[in-house]
């Protein structure tokens, strides 16, 4: 047997996994040591014989359908009989702009900033509760959020795909957001330009998004304010210099109150702040799997076969504390010898390693990550 | 009750007359109901909407409500999927008529029918999500606003989003319904004056062979992304039917292309390509301009798309040039 697989082994005896609801509904799959096809179409009438299925066959991945089926071990989908499926959110690194010119724990906090912003739209506007909820760690590169809340189960993928674009601004109408109002008085129309803090919805967050941004450059001095303006798709000088002089006390409360009829220029702010306070799922060509109705998932309290750490399930509200490469780890640190082959940095159990290549002795949970990342090989 | 024959109030009140299919379709008593089942049809083929009849006795009201079923049978005994959708939406179309003039609680009682609770005017995301025809801008969630889960809608749109689920319920019951025999006999005439009517119609004819390449980049991108079987957001799929249908495509040509996408669901696909290319719903909906597509990210220009600004001029350039 080899290290990762006798290592497996050694977690799935006693494994702490966490069942999603309606167990004996789901499809389960496997990838297996040594094998390069994924095993489908499993399901599993009690949790003791899925346990038992773990120990015995030590899989390197586990996965299971966000779907719940009448069938679900049978072949094809129409055989299946879909039944409705959980909401889930998959925020991988792999979705990201940039993902590639990023560190491991840099992709990580990244992924997280989007989870922190997604976590408010299902809660703030779709109106999740805490309990209907759960939050992972993937064990790879990324959060997944589970969604059991009984009004989503049963809709269908267009229609999750509305919540998607929701929570990523696809679409998004700016007359929505500064509304023009037409006023009559004394014979003559004029028209004022609002916008509305205080309302739910994307309504209120551009609003809020645009004043706190406006806050934020009225604080910093000229030149730096400009910069950072210009630094914006679609500002020239000349716009950027007109909204950072604009800025005194009386436009500031009035633009707090809502009314922006001084400033058009704040038009402008809309399109980049969008980027900021959307959730970014998605690469231009890479639809999230949102939206899909039959995807497999990571099994919580499972492992992941190219990290060695373990599919962790967060508190909602601890999100922010939690660190993947500390509270993710399930191997403990008895010193194991290891050859080198690819040098890396990381930081795990709060404690920074550099590790260069050739033979060294290492933490075990560290030799198990190292492995499993191709980055090293047992002597 | 007679404005809405869909109900199931109406359905039990139907139930309840105890007056046997055989009765309604030969007794002389309900010549006025057959009649009237075969106008519903006929004004649903036509016009796309039935109008309302008057009511101004009972006698009036109950032939009214028989009228319903029977026209009912009447349009599963064409065996037209055609006519089918065409007819639900005309039947959704009159109630939505009627409904934009009741008061609150009329309106409240029928969105219980579908399940849909109302609260202090608003509906949950679920349900609108349900029926809100998502393809136009305006009715896109993000465009919505939503608080914990309620979005707040004037009666107005809430009667629309009825309109939908009743234009579901009735197209999903006639799917599932066998109509008796005897009805093929009793409206034969009208049944094959209706069968060769719906023949005439057919798609109409399509210009010239398209030409994929001469499509603007996001239409191919798009093209090529529906067929490989990538997800292709609403939007995307919106801008694809409308171009289509803009060069002149067969809706079955269009639906060949869709087939190949994961979620595919020919009725449904059919449906909403029906709804935009205007065949069902009389509104041909436009094709994005370019900046409209910049903003929904399906945009990749190449050099030609520098000097257009919108899909359908670089296509006419491209064909000009041959």
């Amino acid at each position: 047997m080899n290290f990762l697989k006798k290592k497996f082994y050694e977690y799935y005896l006693h494994p702490d996994i966490i069942f999603p609801p309606r167990f004996d509904r789901r499809e389960f799959a496997f990838f297996f040591f040594g094998e390069d096809m994924m095993r489908r179409h499993i399901s599993f009438k009690d949790k003791e014989k899925f346990i038992y299925y773990l120990k015995a066959n030590v899989p390197k991945h586990v996965y299971y359908s966000s779907a719940y089926y009448r069938q679900p071990d049978a072949e094809t989908m129409a055989k299946k009989q879909w039944m409705g499926a959980d909401l889930i959110f998959d925020m991988d690194a792999d979705h990201l702009p940039n993902a590639n010119k990023m560190t491991y724990e840099e992709m990580l906090l990244k992924v997280k900033d989007e989870m922190i912003k997604l976590l408010d739209f299902l809660i703030e506007d779709f109106g999740f509760k805490k309990k209907d909820m759960a939050l992972y760690f993937s064990g790879g590169r990324g959060y997944h959020c589970h969604v059991f809340d009984k009004h989503v189960i049963e809709l269908g993928s267009q229609e999750r795909r509305e919540i998607v674009d929701y929570i990523t601004a696809r679409g998004l109408d700016f007359s929505h957001i500064i509304i023009e109002k037409n006023i009559y008085a004394n014979y003559y129309t004029t028209s004022t330009l609002e916008i509305m803090p205080s309302q739910p919805g994307w309504r209120g967050r551009m609003a809020r998004g645009i004043i706190s941004f406006l806050r934020e450059i009225k604080k910093m001095d000229r030149e730096e304010a400009i910069k950072k303006l210009m630094k914006m798709e679609g500002i020239g000088k000349k716009i950027a210099v007109s909204i950072y002089d604009g800025l005194d006390e009386e436009k500031m409360r009035r633009i707090e109150e809502g009314k922006i009829d001084q400033m058009p220029s704040i038009r402008r702010l809309l399109k980049p702040l969008i980027n900021e306070l959307a959730v970014v799922l998605h690469s231009s060509t890479d639809e999230p799997v949102t939206a899909d109705v039959k995807r497999l998932i990571r099994l919580p309290g499972s492992l992941h076969g190219k990290t060695g750490l373990k599919v962790t399930k967060i508190k909602l509200d601890r999100l922010d504390d939690f660190d993947p490469l500390r509270d993710a780890i399930v191997f403990g640190s008895d010193l194991t010898k290891i050859d080198i082959m690819k040098p890396f940095k990381i930081k795990m159990m709060e404690r920074e390693f550099d590790l260069k290549k050739g033979k060294t002795k290492v933490p075990e949970y560290l030799a198990v990550f190292a492995i499993a990342r191709g980055f090293g090989k047992i002597f | 009750m007679a404005k809405y024959p869909f109900i199931q109030e109406a359905k039990e009140w139907v139930k309840n007359e105890k007056i046997s299919i055989e009765e309604i379709l030969n007794d002389a008593v309900y010549e006025r109901a057959r009649i009237r089942a075969v106008e519903r049809v006929e004004e649903a083929m036509e016009h796309g909407i039935i109008n309302n009849a008057g009511c101004i006795n009972q006698t009036d009201c109950m032939m009214e409500i028989f009228s319903y079923p029977i026209a009912r049978m009447i349009v599963v005994s064409i065996e037209s999927d055609f006519l089918l959708r065409r007819y639900a939406l005309a039947e959704a179309k009159k109630a939505y008529e009627n409904l934009k003039n009741e008061n609150r609680e009329i309106i409240e009682y029928i969105a219980k029918e579908f399940a849909i609770e109302i609260k202090n005017g608003t509906i949950h995301f679920s349900d609108y999500l349900k029926y809100a025809p998502t393809w136009d801008i305006r009715w896109k969630l993000v465009n919505r606003i939503m608080n914990k889960g309620y979005i707040q809608l004037s009666y107005r749109e809430i009667t629309r989003l009825l309109q939908e689920a009743i234009r579901k319920k009735i197209q999903n019951e006639l799917f599932y319904m066998f109509s008796p025999p005897d009805v093929k006999k009793i409206f034969n005439e009208f049944i094959i004056k209706m069968k060769n009517k719906l023949a005439l119609k057919g798609d109409k004819k399509f210009e010239g062979e398209a030409s994929f390449k001469d499509f603007p980049p996001c239409i191919k991108n798009l093209i090529s992304a529906v067929k490989s079987g990538i997800n292709v957001p609403h939007v995307g799929r919106f801008t694809l039917v409308t171009f289509l249908n803009a060069i002149g495509m067969p809706l079955e040509e269009i639906l060949k292309i869709f087939s190949n996408s994961p979620d595919f669901n020919e009725e449904k696909t059919r449906y909403q390509i029906e709804h935009i290319t205007g065949r069902i719903s009389g509104t041909i909906y436009s094709v994005p301009k370019c900046s409209t597509i910049r903003t929904w990210g399906l945009c990749e220009p190449d050099e030609l798309c520098k000097k257009v600004n919108h899909p359908l001029f670089y296509y006419r350039i491209k064909r000009r040039k041959k």
